[in-house]
Formats: C-alpha cells, structure tokens, sequence
C-alpha cells in the first residue's frame, strides 16, 4: 500500500519526535547512573531492557528513571507528562520494556494529546 | 474550686513578676486584682456556671485573668488564637459556644452573647459535677478538627504540686495544651511567662537575653531555624537551663548540633496530646531521642508499634467524634514508637509513613539524614501516590545559600543512595524557598494515600 503525504508527513513528524524522546530518555539514564552505584550502570541504547525479564531496573529504579523522564519531556514538551499513567499500566505489552518501546508509547501518548 | 490553690500562690507572689507582655511587667498582684474584677463582672453580667465561653486571645494578663475567673465561675472555656482565625466559625458552631469573649490586640476585651446553644450530653455530665471544663481542637490527621472536652479540675490536678521557679518562654500556643501546661506550670510555681509578640529566632532571642529566660519551650523546627538562622550567635542566651522541645519529631542531627551549642543546656522532649494532657518525661541524655515517659496518674503501654496512654486526666471525650479510647481505657496515640525498658523513642505519626511497595519509610529517618548534608536548611518529606510502587518518597528541602538546583538534587541523591536503602531514596526532590510551616512552628507535611494502589509494584526487588 502506498502511503499518502500526509501519512508520509506523520511518519517523518512522529521519527523526529521520537529521537528527540529517546534523547530526553538517555538524559534521564545519565543521571540515574550519575545517583546509583556504578555496577547498576545502565547503557544508552534504544535496546536497553528496563523493566521486566532480563530487565536492569527494579521498580523503584523503573520509578526514579521516569520521573526523571516525565520532567525531561515536559521541559521539552512545555507541560507536565505523565507517563506512568493507568493506561500504561493496562497495556498488554508494557510500555516500560525497552528505551524503543518507551520512546513509542510516549510517541503515541503524546499524539493522542494534541488530537 | 479549682483555681483557689493557683489564688493562694498569688497571693504569696504578691509583687513578683507574673508576666511579660509588650516589654511591661505584670506583678501576681496585678492579676489577682483583675480575677477579682472579672469575678466580679461575670456575676453582674449574670454568666452561669457551665456557660460554654469561647475565648479568643493570646498570653496576655487580660486573657490569663479571664481564663481564671472562667475556671473559677465553672464555666466550659474554648480557648482560641489568631492562629485558630480560619476554623474560629468552625470551632464556635462546634463546641456550641454560648459567649464568645474576645481579647483584642490592646487587651481590651469585648463580650459578644452567641445565643441558647451550649446543649451537648458531655457538657450536661461536667456541670453536675459541678466542673469548669476546656475544649481543645486537636487538629487531626485529616478532614475536620476534633473538640476535645477536658474536665479542669482533673486537669489542674498535677500542678497543685509544687516544683522549680523558671523564668519561662511562652512560645506555644494559648489555644494548645502544651501551650496551656506552660502557663499553668509557670503560674503554679509562681514564675515569670515572657511573651513575644512574633515567634522568629531573633525575636525569641532578643526576649530570652532581655529577661534572662531560663525555660524554653520550643517546637523542634523552632530548633532547627535557630541553627541554621544563627540567631544564637546574635544574643546572650547563657540564662537558657532548659530547652523542651515536643509536638512534632526532632531529628537527631539537630539535637545533636543543638546539645553542641548550648553545652550547659539541659535539653528536654516533652510529650503530650490533647486528649491526655501532657506527660511527665525525662530525656536519656541532652542529645537523645530516647525518652523516660509517665508520670503519677499516666500508664503507657506500646501495641503493634502504636504508644498508648492510660491518663487519669484524659478528656472527657470528643464532641464531635466518638470515642477514641480501647474498651479498657488506653488512648492510641498515633505515635509509631521503639521501647527499651522505661525509654521510648517516637519515630512519627502512625499516618505519616510511607508505604513504598510494601515497605514502610518513616519520613523522620529520611530528613535526619538529608538535614545532615552540606548546604541543607530545611527538609520536608512525604509520600505521593505512584501507579507502580503505591506511594513514592518525595522531599522538599531549601538551601541555606544559592546552589544550581539540578547539580544539588543530584549531589542530594546520590548522597542518600550511598546511605540509605534504595526505596529510602526520594524519587522527586524539589528545591524550594522555604518549607511550609503553621502558625504554630509545625512543618506541614503532605500526607501520602494509604491502602490504594499499594502491592502493585515489587518494592526494590
């Protein structure tokens, strides 16, 4: 199927708008490792496994990680963002995987907001 | 009547300072004669014993000459402050105040008829027993206030014993019971109340140098603006022989730095509640938190954490709530506490931990570590709900001198993941101006949600 201009448009937008998330997310890892001992070091890559099997951080790690997140994006965003929010909470496959799988649920939940 | 052994002991003080108010002194003689006139007047004006009086002022010799003569006229008092302004309507529908008598800035005093209320089964209990009574609003955990009834007579019992003559600071509040057992503790024994007109460091420091003060009573974040504002430094405090400190927990680094500075300071942790009065007690040392508590006429007994107290001068009862009392008689006091032997040590309201994923963190812990670190004036924590560990360790804290914000949270918490267990951690720190405190010297501290969302997470797993 041939995408239109406008899909085209939104795929380009929403790309865009995502390195920028997973920027802010690496700017969060930063300063996680920065606070927790350095053999919890967690390495800035979009395939970093957050939470869940194999995953590097607990849920209080998981919690102090989006907070720092939340406040880098709305920085960004100019308004505050929830990210833990019920609907994250609810999804079958958990947002809260992967750097890439956060980057897309933040994507998507950011483009549900200016709808 | 209750009051004649405190007129008794007036009368042997004769000329001796009473009271400081407005930098004047007034004599015991002063305010036997103005007991004596409000006696007087309340029999004019026809007040009956067991009329249900609010009244509104602070220490001042007009309003401690009122609450006497109310005491002894058998009425039911309600005392109030400005600091009490916002709930005044509140308080007055209540305790079904009948006369609302007010006590202006000037010591002037207005009487004001609030109509035939004044009806209530514990009230109709105090007058047969022929009793003054006092209602106390205790503020509570959440939600509205609680009118506490005390019977006066069982109340003023403990001050008919006769025990040392400090020159005292009146740093708490008229409308408070530890605010109260200052001014009964001072009149019984025939001592000076030094009042200030505002309750900064400076102020106080100006009064304890100006009067030689030699009791202070204090709340404990009093203690800590007195450190970090160095008024200390400013004054001579040397007449100081004792600092009590109580109605909210101190942190053991500010007793310690307290004990550091007023070396020949004995400092003290008073204990008390609104619904039991205020306990006798003895620190372990001057910079302990451990605490012998008790007294004739208390028992003290700890259940799952929890202090509770046996007093033979509890209230009566709350007005508006039923009774708090276990079916033997023990008040549970809120208070989580650790005992060794005849010592406690109070870590905080019942209410105030957080519930981090299962684990609960006492937020006195938290700030006595934060509180120790470089650059640290103030520290408040409290819990914020979270959707993945129930509640989250949240702490605002403001700086003694300008530091970038971002660099000092991180320094804060990276300080705290090298002390304390990771769910300790404060999640969100916010560097504020200045942390929120009451009219009555009290941190206000946000309270965290319990029992919803907790258990879905796996607390630092």
């Amino acid at each position: 199927m041939v995408a239109s201009p406008l899909e085209y448009f939104s795929l380009f937008f929403n790309m865009t708008a995502k390195n920028k998330i997973i920027h802010a997310l690496f700017a969060a890892i930063d300063e996680l490792n920065e606070i927790r001992p350095s053999d919890q070091a967690l390495e800035k890559s979009s395939e970093t496994v957050l939470f869940g099997a194999g995953g590097q951080l607990d849920s209080i790690g998981l919690v102090t990680f989006l907070v720092s997140a939340e406040r880098n994006i709305a920085e960004m965003v100019g308004h505050p963002v929830t990210i833990a929010d019920e609907r994250a909470m609810s999804q079958r496959n958990s947002p809260f995987r992967t750097i890439d799988s956060l980057a897309e649920y933040i994507v998507s939940l950011l483009a549900e907001e200016t709808r | 009547m209750s009051v004649e052994f405190l007129l008794e002991r007036f009368k042997e003080a004769g000329s001796r300072p009473a009271m400081v108010w407005k930098d004047q002194t007034f004599s015991y003689d002063h305010l036997l004669e103005r007991i004596t006139f409000w006696k007087k007047r309340f029999l004019e004006l026809d007040i009956r014993p067991g009329t249900v009086t609010v009244l509104e002022g602070d220490f001042t010799p007009e309003t401690t000459a009122l609450l006497l003569a109310l005491i002894d006229r058998q009425c039911i008092i309600v005392p109030l402050t400005s600091a009490s302004l916002h709930e005044k309507e509140e308080y007055m529908e209540t305790s079904r105040g009948q006369l609302l008598l007010v006590v202006d800035p000037e010591d002037r005093v207005t009487f004001e008829d609030l109509g035939p209320k004044g009806n209530h089964e514990l009230y109709q209990e105090l007058r047969k027993r022929g009793h003054a009574g006092l209602v106390l609003f205790s503020s509570g955990t959440t939600g509205k206030s609680k009118a506490v009834l005390h019977d006066m007579v069982r109340l003023l019992r403990k001050y008919q014993v006769r025990r040392h003559d400090f020159t005292t600071l009146a740093f708490l509040l008229f409308d408070h019971i530890a605010g109260l057992d200052t001014l009964f503790y001072c009149l019984s024994n025939k001592s000076c109340l030094v009042t200030v007109p505002d309750r900064s460091p400076d102020t106080v420091c100006r009064a304890v140098e100006k009067y030689r003060v030699e009791v202070l009573p204090v709340s404990a974040t009093f203690l800590n603006l007195l450190i970090f504002s160095e008024a200390y430094s400013r004054y001579d405090l040397s007449s100081i022989k004792y600092i009590a400190y109580g109605s909210e927990v101190m942190l053991q680094s500010t007793l310690e730095r307290c004990a550091e500075l007023f070396p020949g300071v004995t400092i003290l942790q008073k204990y008390g509640t609104s619904e039991v009065g205020t306990l006798r007690s003895k620190s372990r040392s001057s910079d302990s938190l451990w605490v012998k508590l008790g007294g004739e006429g208390f028992d003290t007994r700890v259940v799952d954490g929890v202090l509770q107290i046996k007093a033979h001068s509890a209230m009566m009862g709350y007005l508006n709530a039923p009774s708090p009392f276990t079916e033997d008689g023990w008040f549970i006091t809120g208070d989580r506490v650790e005992q060794d032997g005849e010592y406690f040590r109070i870590f905080g309201r019942d209410c105030d931990v957080i519930n981090v994923g299962g684990e609960k963190v006492f937020p006195t812990e938290i700030e006595d570590f934060i509180q120790s670190l470089d650059n640290v004036a103030e520290v408040v924590v409290y819990g914020e709900q979270s959707n993945i560990t129930g509640n989250i360790v949240c702490a605002d804290i403001s700086l003694v001198k300008n530091e970038d914000p971002r660099e000092c949270v991180l320094r804060i918490k990276k300080a705290c993941y090298q002390r304390l267990q990771p769910w300790k951690v404060p999640v969100k720190i916010n560097i504020v101006d200045g942390i929120a405190l009451n009219e009555r010297f009290k941190k206000v501290r946000r309270r965290p949600a319990h029992g919803e969302k907790n258990g879905k997470g796996n607390a630092a797993a």
